[in-house]
C-alpha cells in the first residue's frame, strides 16, 4: 500500500472532508487493491496514524475524532460485504452510557474506531445499569467493558463504573475483563479513573480504541 | 461597593475592593431545600430562595436563573427530562428524531406564554425583588448551533452539522436562532443581567478554527444582533477557546469570556487584557477529592495569575454535587480573601 493514500486520506479526514477520503478508498480500488488491502493496508493504519496524531497534538478536535470513526467505520463495513472470507475478529468489548447518563457520541466515536480495527463490539446503548454490564460482558465473553459517562455524577455515582468494579470483584472476574471509562469529566481529572474503580481511561474517542485493544491483548495475552 | 458595581468596576477597569467571585451552586438547591429535583426544578420560587440562601451562606457575588439546560428543549416541545437526585437533569425526549422532525418544529411565538418557562419567570421575578439591584443574576443561553445537541442528540447533531444534508441543518440553524433571539430578550425583560452565552461549537475543541470562521460565527453574529452584548459572558461549555478570544472580540464584541479549567489561563489574559474581562475558572471536578487546603491553594494560583492588572473575575464551572462543603466555603472565602484590591 502506497504511503501517499494513507496520508491523503488522513489529511482529508483531518479537514472533516468526508468526501475527499472516500476518493482515496475508491481510487484504492481502481488501482487494483483489494477490499482486504483496503481495510489491513489503509483503513486500520490510518487509524492507528490518526491516534498517533491525536496523542501528539492536543488541539486536534472532536469533529476530527468523530469522522475519523465514522468515515473508517462506514468503508470497513462496505469492504466487509466484499471480503472473500470473513476477516479474523481480535477481541470483543462491551460498551455502553453509565446509568443515568443519555449521551452517545462518545461512544460511537469509540465504536466506530473498534470495529474498523476488528474489535468486536457488543453496544448496549444508553442509560446502562452496572448489572447489564457484567452480564453481558460475561454472557459475550467479552475481554472489556467500556463505560462513557459524561456527566459528573454519572461518572462517580454509585450505579456507574464503581459498582461494575464491586461486581467484577464479587465474581471473580476482574483477570478476565478488564474496565476501561471515558468522557468529559475524566478530562478534568486524570486520576478520577482509579477512583471510580477502572483500569485505565482515555481522554477521547479515538484513543479509547487504542486503550481498549492494548487492554483486550493484556487479557488474551 | 455592591457586588453588582464591583462586577462593573472590573470590566471597566476602575478602582473596586475586590475583584468579583462567582460561583455556581446550581445543584446544591434540591438539597439546600431538602426537596427532590423535580419538584425543586418545577418550582421556580423554590429555586430562587436556594439561591438566596447559599448566597447568604457563603457570600459570593452571583445568583442564577438557570434551572436545567434542558428546559431550553422543553420550550421547544420536550416532552421528558431525566431528573437525579444526585447530579443534573437529562434531556430524555429528543424533539427531532428524524429530517422530518426539523421542517414540524416550531418556535413558539412567544415563549413567554409557554407553561415551561413559568418557573423561570417565577424564579426571576423572586430574585429580581430580594437581590436585583445589588447582584448579577446569571442566566444561561444555548447558541443557535449548539441547541440542535439538545433538541436530536449530539450524536445525530455532529453528523448534521458535518455531513449535511445543508438545507435541513440550516433551517434547524435558523430555527434555533430565532429560538435563542427571543430567549435573550425574555431573560433580559425578567431581570437577568448576566448572560452567559453558551457555544461550545465556538471552541476550537469542538470544530477547527476554519469551520468556526465559516459555520459557525455567522449564526452567533445572528444570535447576538438584537439587544448587543454588553451583558453577554462568551463561554463554550467549559472547553478551551484561547484560539478564537481575538475572533469573538472583532466579530461579536463580547468582552467577556469565561475560560475554561482547560485552558492556558495566562495566555488568555494578556489576549484579553484591558479590552475585556477574564474569568478564570477553578477546575472544581478535581476539587470533589481535594482538601479544603488544596481548594485553597488552587484558588491563590488562579488569582495571582488573573489579578494583576485588573479586569478579571473569579469563576466556577459546573459545581457537582459531589463538591465537599468545606471545599465550597474554602473556595469561596479564598477567593474573597486573596482577591481583595485595596
Amino acid at each position: 500500500m502506497p504511503k501517499n493514500y494513507i496520508e491523503a486520506y488522513n489529511e482529508a479526514v483531518f479537514e472533516t472532508d468526508k468526501q475527499a477520503a472516500l476518493e482515496v478508498v475508491n481510487q484504492a480500488l481502481n488501482d487494483g487493491l483489494t477490499p482486504e488491502d483496503v481495510v489491513f493496508h489503509l483503513i486500520i493504519p490510518a487509524v492507528q496514524a490518526m491516534m498517533e496524531r491525536i496523542e501528539k497534538d492536543p488541539d486536534s478536535n472532536l469533529a476530527q475524532h468523530f469522522m475519523t470513526a465514522q468515515i473508517a467505520a462506514d468503508v470497513t463495513e462496505r469492504m466487509l460485504e466484499k471480503f472473500s472470507t470473513p476477516p479474523e475478529v481480535i477481541g470483543r468489548v462491551v460498551i455502553g452510557a453509565a446509568y443515568g447518563d443519555l449521551h452517545s457520541l462518545g461512544k460511537r466515536i469509540v465504536i466506530g474506531c473498534l470495529k474498523s480495527m476488528m474489535i468486536d463490539v457488543i453496544d448496549l446503548g444508553i442509560n446502562i445499569g452496572p448489572e447489564q454490564f457484567v452480564d453481558s460482558a460475561v454472557e459475550h465473553e467479552a475481554q472489556v467493558i467500556a463505560i462513557s459517562a459524561m456527566m459528573v455524577h454519572t461518572a462517580t455515582g454509585e450505579n456507574g463504573s464503581q459498582k461494575v468494579r464491586v461486581l467484577l470483584h464479587e465474581r471473580g472476574l476482574e483477570g478476565k475483563i478488564k474496565l476501561v471509562v471515558g468522557g468529559a469529566p475524566f478530562r478534568f481529572d486524570h486520576e478520577l479513573y482509579a477512583k471510580v474503580g477502572a483500569d485505565a481511561w482515555a481522554p477521547d474517542g479515538v484513543t479509547a480504541a487504542k486503550v481498549i485493544a492494548q487492554l483486550i491483548q493484556e487479557v488474551t495475552a | 461597593m455592591t457586588p453588582l458595581e464591583i462586577l462593573a468596576a472590573a470590566a471597566n477597569g476602575t478602582p473596586a475592593p475586590r475583584i468579583p467571585v462567582f460561583c455556581n451552586l446550581l445543584d446544591q438547591g434540591p438539597r439546600e431545600l431538602g426537596m427532590h429535583a423535580k419538584d425543586y426544578f418545577a418550582d421556580g420560587e423554590a429555586v430562587a430562595n436556594a439561591q438566596l440562601r447559599l448566597l447568604e451562606r457563603y457570600g459570593h457575588d452571583n445568583v442564577w436563573s438557570l434551572q436545567y439546560v434542558g428546559k431550553e428543549a422543553e420550550l421547544l416541545g420536550c416532552k421528558d427530562i431525566l431528573f437525579a437526585d444526585d447530579g443534573v437533569p437529562n434531556v430524555a425526549d429528543f424533539v427531532i428524531k428524524n429530517l422530518d422532525d426539523i421542517a414540524r418544529l416550531e418556535v413558539p411565538a412567544d415563549i413567554t406564554s409557554h407553561p415551561a418557562w413559568q418557573s423561570i419567570a417565577d424564579c426571576l421575578r423572586v430574585l429580581r425583588a430580594e437581590v436585583g439591584a445589588t447582584h448579577p443574576i446569571c442566566a444561561y443561553v444555548t447558541s443557535s448551533t449548539t441547541l440542535p445537541a439538545i433538541l436530536m442528540g449530539m450524536e445525530k447533531w455532529m453528523e448534521l452539522f458535518l455531513l449535511g444534508p445543508a438545507d435541513a441543518r440550516d433551517e434547524l440553524l435558523r430555527k434555533c436562532s430565532d429560538f435563542c433571539r427571543q430567549h435573550i430578550a425574555a431573560l433580559r425583560e425578567a431581570g437577568a443581567n448576566v448572560l452567559v452565552y453558551s457555544s461550545p461549537f465556538g471552541s476550537p475543541y469542538f470544530v477547527s478554527k476554519k469551520i468556526i470562521e465559516k459555520s459557525v460565527l455567522p449564526w452567533m453574529r445572528r444570535d447576538l444582533e438584537p439587544g448587543g452584548t454588553a451583558d453577554m459572558v462568551y463561554y463554550c461549555g467549559m472547553a478551551p477557546f484561547n484560539e478564537v478570544i481575538d475572533l469573538v472580540f472583532d466579530e461579536l464584541n463580547i468582552k467577556t469570556h469565561y475560560i475554561s479549567p482547560l485552558a492556558d489561563l495566562a495566555e488568555a489574559k494578556r489576549l484579553i487584557n484591558t479590552r475585556g474581562l477574564t474569568c478564570g475558572v477553578i477546575d472544581d471536578i478535581k476539587m470533589i477529592h481535594w482538601s479544603p487546603e488544596q481548594t485553597r491553594a488552587e484558588v491563590k494560583r488562579i488569582i495571582d495569575i488573573g489579578k494583576p492588572g485588573g479586569h478579571f473575575l473569579f469563576g466556577t464551572g459546573v459545581m457537582p454535587l459531589a463538591l465537599p462543603e468545606a471545599n465550597i466555603r474554602a473556595l469561596v472565602t479564598a477567593a474573597l480573601e486573596f482577591g481583595r484590591l485595596s
